[in-house]
């Protein structure tokens, strides 16, 4: 029977997964264009658009079109996988891997190898929508930015600038995000979050406190090195697929521990060589159970301890508490299995520290996030490459966002609220201080050291409690009313807690508007007739920018397509709105706008001139592209260029890449490594606390960067510094001028960075870290239980924190909750996580029918004794039942990866609430393919004691058969 | 003239999925069509591993010998495609193939199925090699461009390999002799009291 | 052809004489305590290469059976398919149509002892033959597609090409899910239509068989329905029954029928359709050119007295009395003295 033998002619197979060079002409053209039509059949739902709304996406059926390759970087998380996308007449055709892109390698996951679906996302808001008596309405755009801006200036009119919530995003580029932070100080009010404060507020805030920059301090390719690996948790598997790349290479070839702690058997335990099951919340247990060992057995670095930590003698006197039994007890993991990880990482240094969301959304966040600081101090394992404390970032440019300043505790660069950075600020955009002052309200209703606190000055409220800040009585809240109107600009609201309260928030508003490419969970959730608008923003695929990906690497992405729709990018959307509230000239002063559209790379320069805490000074827009141009010359092990047009830099020159970008910094890409000099990118820990404290020395004792000419401890630098040292002098005569005065943060010409680095010093001082942060609630990290727990046993000794008045300008409560037994009406631990498919509040990754496809349901992860004792099987309907009687109806998984007593839910789903499905009610074909109840109505009030991060991690629950 | 393979390393799939919507995406595969899966075993417990699953390619396709239209040809690089206009969506090569790789677009009574549609090594199908035709009915042909099979390019983890049979056993031995010093300690030790150094 | 007959019998001796696989129920010995811990991997193949059966584990995509990770049945079902059934198939076809090839040749056809007599006794109503012929013509074009998808590969795409037999086996799939559901109802027709006078009655019916039915030149006493017919419409009910059963199944893959299932019945479908198609093979040509004036009773309804009476003897004596007869009848046959049996009626 003869055969059919189709020749493949003139390919060469011996080509496997091997880098290829994508040589343009090289490749056979495609002589067609793809059909970017859709699905036929199943559950998909036609798109109702009009074939007028659908012109720009669909294919031109043009033949021959030219193939352009775009680079961009992914939106999906804080990895930063590079893409190639192809495009052929304006419509996005095809990806191909970017094989040349240092941290990713060509490889994506789920969700970056779908990215295409961008180009077309039938599922898409279209254009300016409004809610008129219950139902959407299509407006212009002109309509919609006058009708909010009229709104906006009538409650500032009434009830002052802090009536308006700005909740910003973690998907804004660094240029959308510091636009975004300044618009809302233009505006004049703290009211400014966005995503990290749910994410790792806590890492941020308890790492910078312990060593002077909240950031991941090595990076994902740096795990190379490790020779051992702790994850608490995280689940990568999961959230950071591609990291996992990096974490088997050294698991393979360093023979690296894996060591995974986390309530449940996720996928990354599954590749793990240890294995520890906690109890959701127990993690200052669990380390310091394993620091525990690491003192009894004098594992510990002494030298390093002595010369570059303080506070640790506090640490170890907590830690003397925790021994074996009261780990177990608390915790419930035995000694043996604490003491064999804990040589693990003993042995095998330097080792690396992983944590995500399991360690930092709890009431004790900022507690856990310093004791995972503690444990590689005293290892010794920071500053080294293939140690640190690698901590991946969520949202793609969350990092960014939480650089910028998206915050309501601070200007972009962390400089805070005082005056003095409201001064610098006012400085870099080149306009009046006072005016600034003068657009916030003139009240003050906090107190500080016995003195009124201007409002300009008190951190805000943050996107946690913005219900709160609505619902609560106005009486009790630090500002003058409350939360009047709200922007919900790219951030879904399913990622936070309390989704009963947040309904009946979004309800008493009198304005939403949201924007964002889809319509979210906002436009369904409360039961409004009138007052949503819907903005329909581009995604990052149609626009163009920098994005800070976890290691603090810059990438620059190119537009890949024009915008769908009728979507416009975000820098235009504040531009009109900027406009219509009469602060375009201030918000653009330095910044050309071409049209409506704002000039990105003005605005990167204009972070350029500001941002001097972080080092986001050196990175041009000039500097990223030509390291987007050239991803192939940085080394996959350690992201420095050798060769090339970018010779010497370290991809994405990642921050602190210090003075400004004529010194030509090639960015830090381990934090803290005194084995390089400054100039290469090495660093000490930062002086940020003071030069002594009862009288013990707080810099660093004989320890110091390579080539530094000072070999000891030293301060941050400042012109009064310099002129100590006897350096001021090296200042050329301009730098003088604006140094004068001025410190390392201040200084606008860059001249104090730049002689402290040409003396091999860190601008920001040489100092320890401290193990003992002074300032917070629990200056030594110990454990307090969850405000829902099951363990009633172990309350009383460690109990949550007193209830507090005014915290954040809300009241916010500890011990009155805590105080109730909940276990016995609610007796399963309530924990959540995420999805590999999904992202985020989901609605995006919903809309995507590729990834919609792989999880249809929503589910609750069930131990198979709790199922049996409540009667489920797998595959039930069940209704999931808060603590705070909120409830949600899944389906039941019933698996042994959780424990027995603990259950689990994805947070991404939305758009059914209490059972009722609300598809009805999103905006005609803007609705996900797959909707399901939000985890996050389920979860409870539960507020991080520096941060205000929500414990959304360790709740209560009962689960029911429907 | 080289055998085209894939190999899926169960040590380092960590069911992301890429390789399932990269294929989707590729290819425009419409919803409930899926050339690529992952499947997981023992789930949730000690010894979970995934693989990435699709049409395998078989030297002696059992697809192609129950078919009883012979829609089936193997190239000469060893990927065993099919030619839908033939095909008569009867089922049969779904199965008798172990790797439940044909797809069918429909699952309707009087076992009307539609057209078989399977994983293509991305080497597109009797049509002319980069005419519509072959994308519509087929997919992308990447291998005619000298590209691999997307699934494999960009799987995260580098767990799925496909390509040249004796290149892709280079690549896993390497990997074993990697792995090999620690052999006696691989996978999930939950009481291990006995480090490797 | 040869090869193919060697094949067969091969096939055939094997199934007879199994080839004992490493007997699963004994345990290899269990591995020494010192390795119990070492390299959880071979575990692992341990299962994919399905070495305790089908291991299911869990799949985001939810496709049918995605959740198997290695699917054993469909090797075993090929086997059958490929290596048991084409070739037996075939064979048996070929091998029947020889014997009655065979046996029309050593006896010829088999012509009526005393001739015609002329007068006719009607033996099927309208309906009995509407039911005959329904079922008989969907039954040959159920037969033959199928033959077609099964044995079309080998046999017709050397002469019609590829897609030429492309078309043809569309057709025939076509043809067949449609037509199957509808054989369901005319069997079921004909069933009822002619089960009474079908049950057995065994000392005749024995006698019959023993007589070898009169074939071999003595003469064997039958009711309305002889032995040998009262087998092909058991045969026919209950494989019958079984194809159309197992046909169901495999026509509506719509309950989620695994595949181990859809192997299982069509294994069962392809047994019971080769059987029932051989025995057509006798049956048909039993009732078309075996016998001199059969084909015209089914054809017409009415049969020849003298047919009557040297081949269903006691029905003759039953109705050549009745009013029923036809009308040109008035010659009185000669009759015996047979038994009469208890009012029994076709009518």
């Amino acid at each position: 029977m003869k055969k059919l033998i189709k020749s493949s002619s003139s390919v060469d197979k011996s080509k496997v997964a091997r880098p290829c060079k994508s040589v343009p002409g090289a490749i056979s053209r495609r002589t067609f264009l793809r059909n970017s039509s859709l699905m036929a059949g199943g559950a998909a739902l036609a798109t109702t658009v009009s074939p007028v709304m659908m012109k720009k996406a669909d294919a031109a059926v043009a033949a021959g079109g030219k193939i352009e390759q775009v680079k961009t970087i992914c939106t999906h998380c804080s990895v930063g996988c590079g893409i190639i996308a192809e495009v052929q007449n304006g419509v996005w055709t095809g990806q191909e891997p970017a094989f040349d892109h240092p941290f990713n390698k060509g490889a994506h996951c789920a969700k970056g190898a779908s990215i295409r679906e961008h180009g077309h996302g039938p599922r898409r808001l279209k254009y300016p929508t409004k809610l008129v008596d219950g139902k959407w309405k299509k407006i212009s755009w002109d309509e919609a930015i006058n009708e909010i801006g009229d709104k906006m200036l009538e409650i500032r009119d009434k009830s002052g600038p802090d009536s308006v919530f700005w909740l910003g995003s973690a998907k804004h580029s660094n240029e959308q995000a510091y636009l975004f932070r300044k618009f809302a100080a233009m505006w004049g009010t703290n009211n400014v979050d966005h995503q990290a404060r749910i994410c790792h507020s806590t890492t941020v805030a308890g790492v910078a406190n312990t060593w002077g920059y909240g950031a991941m301090t090595n990076s994902y390719n740096d795990i190379h090195h490790s020779k051992a690996i702790l994850l608490i948790g995280s689940n990568p598997t999961e959230a950071h697929p591609v990291a996992l790349q990096h974490i088997f290479k050294a698991k393979e070839e360093n023979n690296a521990p894996v060591i995974v702690i986390d309530p449940r058997f996720t996928r990354t335990a599954a590749h793990a060589n240890h294995y520890l099951k906690i109890r959701p919340g127990t993690d200052v247990a669990i380390i310091w159970g394993m620091m525990w060992h690491i003192f009894e057995n004098g594992w510990e670095d002494k030298e390093f301890i002595r010369q570059r930590v303080y506070g640790m003698d506090d640490v170890m006197k907590e830690v003397k508490k925790w021994n074996p039994a009261e780990v177990e007890r608390v915790s419930g993991v035995p000694e043996d299995q604490v003491y064999a990880a804990t040589k693990a990482m003993a042995d095998n240094r330097p080792g690396t520290f992983i944590w995500c969301m399991g360690g930092t959304q709890h009431t004790i966040g900022n507690n856990n996030t310093r004791a995972y600081c503690a444990f590689q101090l005293a290892l010794g394992n920071m500053g080294v490459s293939g140690g640190g404390a690698n901590i991946f970032r969520g949202h793609d440019n969350v990092q960014g966002a939480t650089d910028l300043g998206v915050l309501s505790n601070t200007l972009p660069g962390y400089y805070g609220l005082s005056a003095g950075s409201w001064k610098h600020w006012s400085r870099v955009w080149d306009l009046d201080y006072e005016w600034i002052k003068g657009q916030f309200d003139s009240g003050s209703y906090e107190q500080s050291k016995g003195k009124d606190v201007p409002v300009m000055n008190t951190k805000g409220i943050p996107v946690s409690r913005w219900i709160d800040g609505v619902l609560e009585d106005k009486a009790n809240i630090a500002q003058k009313d409350n939360l009047r109107a709200m922007f919900f600009w790219g951030h879904a609201p399913n990622s936070q807690t309390r989704g009963v309260e947040q309904k009946k928030a979004m309800e008493k508003l009198e304005m939403m508007v949201i924007v964002d490419p889809y319509p979210t969970a906002s436009a369904v959730m409360p039961d409004r007739k009138d007052g949503i608008y819907l903005l329909p923003a581009s995604t990052q695929m149609e626009t163009y920018g920098s994005v800070t990906a976890s290691n603090r690497s810059f990438q620059w992405r190119s537009k890949v397509i024009e915008p769908l729709f009728e979507s416009l990018p975000d820098q235009t959307i504040m531009y009109k709105l900027a406009k219509k509230l009469g602060l375009a000239d201030q918000l653009f002063k330095n910044i050309k706008v071409n049209g409506e559209e704002p000039l990105v790379e003005d605005i990167l320069r204009e972070i350029n001139r500001g941002m001097w805490t972080i080092g986001y000074t050196g990175q041009s827009p000039e500097r990223l592209k030509k390291h987007q141009e050239n991803w192939g010359t940085f080394d996959y092990d350690t992201l420095k260029a050798e060769g090339g047009p970018a010779d010497g830099d370290y991809y994405g020159l990642p921050w602190p890449s210090w003075g400004p970008p004529e010194m030509n910094h090639p960015g830090t890409p381990n934090l803290y490594d005194t084995s390089k000099n400054v100039a290469d990118g090495g660093l000490t820990f930062r002086a940020r606390f003071g030069v002594e404290r009862n009288g013990t020395n707080l810099l660093a004792e004989g320890s110091y960067g390579k080539g530094s000419d000072i070999k000891d401890g030293y301060p941050e630098f400042s012109a009064d510094v310099l002129k100590k040292l006897g350096w001021w002098d090296d200042l050329t005569a301009a730098e003088k001028k604006a140094a004068e005065g001025k410190n390392w943060k201040t200084d606008l010409s860059g001249g104090i960075q730049r002689v402290a680095i040409k003396h091999g010093c860190s601008p920001f001082g040489n100092a320890k870290a401290r193990a003992m942060v002074w300032t917070f609630p629990d200056p030594v990290p110990i454990h307090r239980e969850p405000l829902y727990t099951s363990r009633r046993d172990l309350v009383e000794k460690y109990p949550t924190y007193e209830d507090r008045k005014s915290f954040w300008r809300l009241p916010t409560r500890y011990k009155s909750i805590q105080a109730t037994d909940f276990s016995k009406d609610y007796p399963i631990i309530l924990t959540s996580g995420r999805l590999v498919e999904y992202e985020g509040g989901g609605d995006e990754t919903r809309s995507n029918a590729w990834l919609a496809e792989l999880q249809q349901d929503m589910f609750v992860e069930i131990h198979p004794r709790d199922a049996n004792n409540a009667g489920i099987k797998d595959g039930d309907d069940v209704w999931v039942e808060g603590a705070e009687k909120a409830k949600v109806k899944v389906k039941a998984m019933v698996t042994r990866r959780v424990g027995s007593g603990v259950a689990f839910m994805p947070f991404h789903f939305a758009g059914h609430m209490q059972g009722e499905n609300l598809l009805d009610k999103y905006p005609e074909g803007a609705a996900p393919y797959i909707l399901g109840e939000a985890a996050n109505t389920a979860f409870t009030y539960g507020y991080d004691s520096v941060t205000q991060m929500q414990e959304s991690k360790c709740s209560l629950c009962r689960i029911t058969k429907a | 003239m080289a055998t085209m393979k894939f190999y899926c390393d169960a040590e380092r799939c960590i069911e992301c999925n890429a390789c399932v919507t990269a294929c989707k995406n590729e290819h425009d595969i419409p919803w409930g069509v899926n050339r690529r899966r992952v499947v997981t075993i023992k789930d949730g417990e000690q010894g979970e591993r995934s693989l990435s699953v699709a049409c395998m390619h078989c030297s002696d396709a059992p697809c192609a010998a129950v078919c009883p239209v012979d829609c089936f040809y193997t190239t000469g690089d060893g990927i065993v495609l099919h030619d839908k206009d033939i095909c008569i969506g009867c089922g049969y090569c779904f199965y008798a193939c172990p790797f439940g790789a044909p797809q069918f677009p429909e699952s309707s009574a009087f076992s009307s199925r539609g057209k078989m549609d399977k994983c293509t090594f991305c080497a597109g199908g009797p049509e002319d090699d980069h005419s519509s035709e072959e994308y519509k009915k087929y997919g992308r042909n990447r291998l005619s461009e000298g590209k691999l099979p997307l699934c494999a390019e960009m799987c995260s983890t580098k767990a799925l390999l496909a390509g040249d049979a004796d290149v892709l056993s280079d690549i896993y031995r390497k990997r074993i002799i990697n792995r090999g010093a620690s052999a006696f300690d691989w996978g999930v030790n939950f009481n291990n009291t006995k480090i490797q150094g | 052809m040869r090869i193919h007959t060697l094949i067969m019998m091969v096939c055939l001796v094997l199934s007879v004489f199994q080839v004992q696989a490493a007997d699963p129920s004994v345990d290899p010995p269990p591995p020494p305590e010192s390795l119990l811990s070492i390299n959880p991997g071979s575990e692992l193949w341990r299962e994919v290469r399905q070495r305790d059966g089908v291991v299911e584990g869990i799949s985001q995509v939810k496709s049918p059976g995605a959740n198997v990770l290695v699917n054993v049945s469909g090797q075993s079902w090929r086997e059958y398919r490929m290596q048991e059934l084409v070739p037996i198939a075939g064979a048996a076809i070929l091998i029947v149509l020889v014997i009655i090839a065979i046996f029309r040749l050593l006896r010829g056809r088999i012509m009526l002892e005393n001739g015609r007599s002329g007068v006719k006794i009607l033996r099927f109503t309208t309906s009995q033959r509407a039911a005959h012929w329904t079922t008989a013509i969907l039954f040959v074009t159920l037969g033959l597609t199928g033959l077609i998808l099964l044995l079309g590969r080998k046999f017709l795409i050397p002469l019609f090409g590829a897609e030429g037999f492309s078309n043809i086996a569309v057709a025939a799939k076509f043809l067949h899910d449609y037509l199957g559901p509808v054989f369901m109802l005319a069997l079921t027709w004909l069933f009822v239509l002619f089960v009474r006078d079908n049950i057995p009655s065994p000392k005749l019916d024995l006698q019959w068989l023993l007589k070898g039915g009169g074939l071999f030149g003595k003469h064997a006493s039958a009711g309305r329905y002889n032995a040998g017919e009262k087998l092909w419409f058991w045969l026919a009910t209950i494989v019958g029954l079984a194809v159309i059963i197992s046909g169901m199944v495999l026509d509506f893959p719509i309950f989620g029928q695994a595949r181990a299932t859809m192997e299982f019945y069509h294994w069962v479908h392809s047994v019971s359709a080769i059987i029932l198609i051989v025995v057509s093979f006798g049956h048909i040509y039993m009732g078309t050119a075996a016998l001199e004036a059969t084909f015209e009773v089914m054809k017409t309804g009415y049969c020849d007295a003298n047919w009557a009476k040297e081949h269903h003897d006691l029905w003759y004596e039953k109705v050549k009395d009745s009013n029923e007869s036809a009308p040109q009848s008035q010659a009185q046959a000669n009759t015996d003295t047979g038994q009469r049996e208890s009012a029994d009626s076709a009518y």
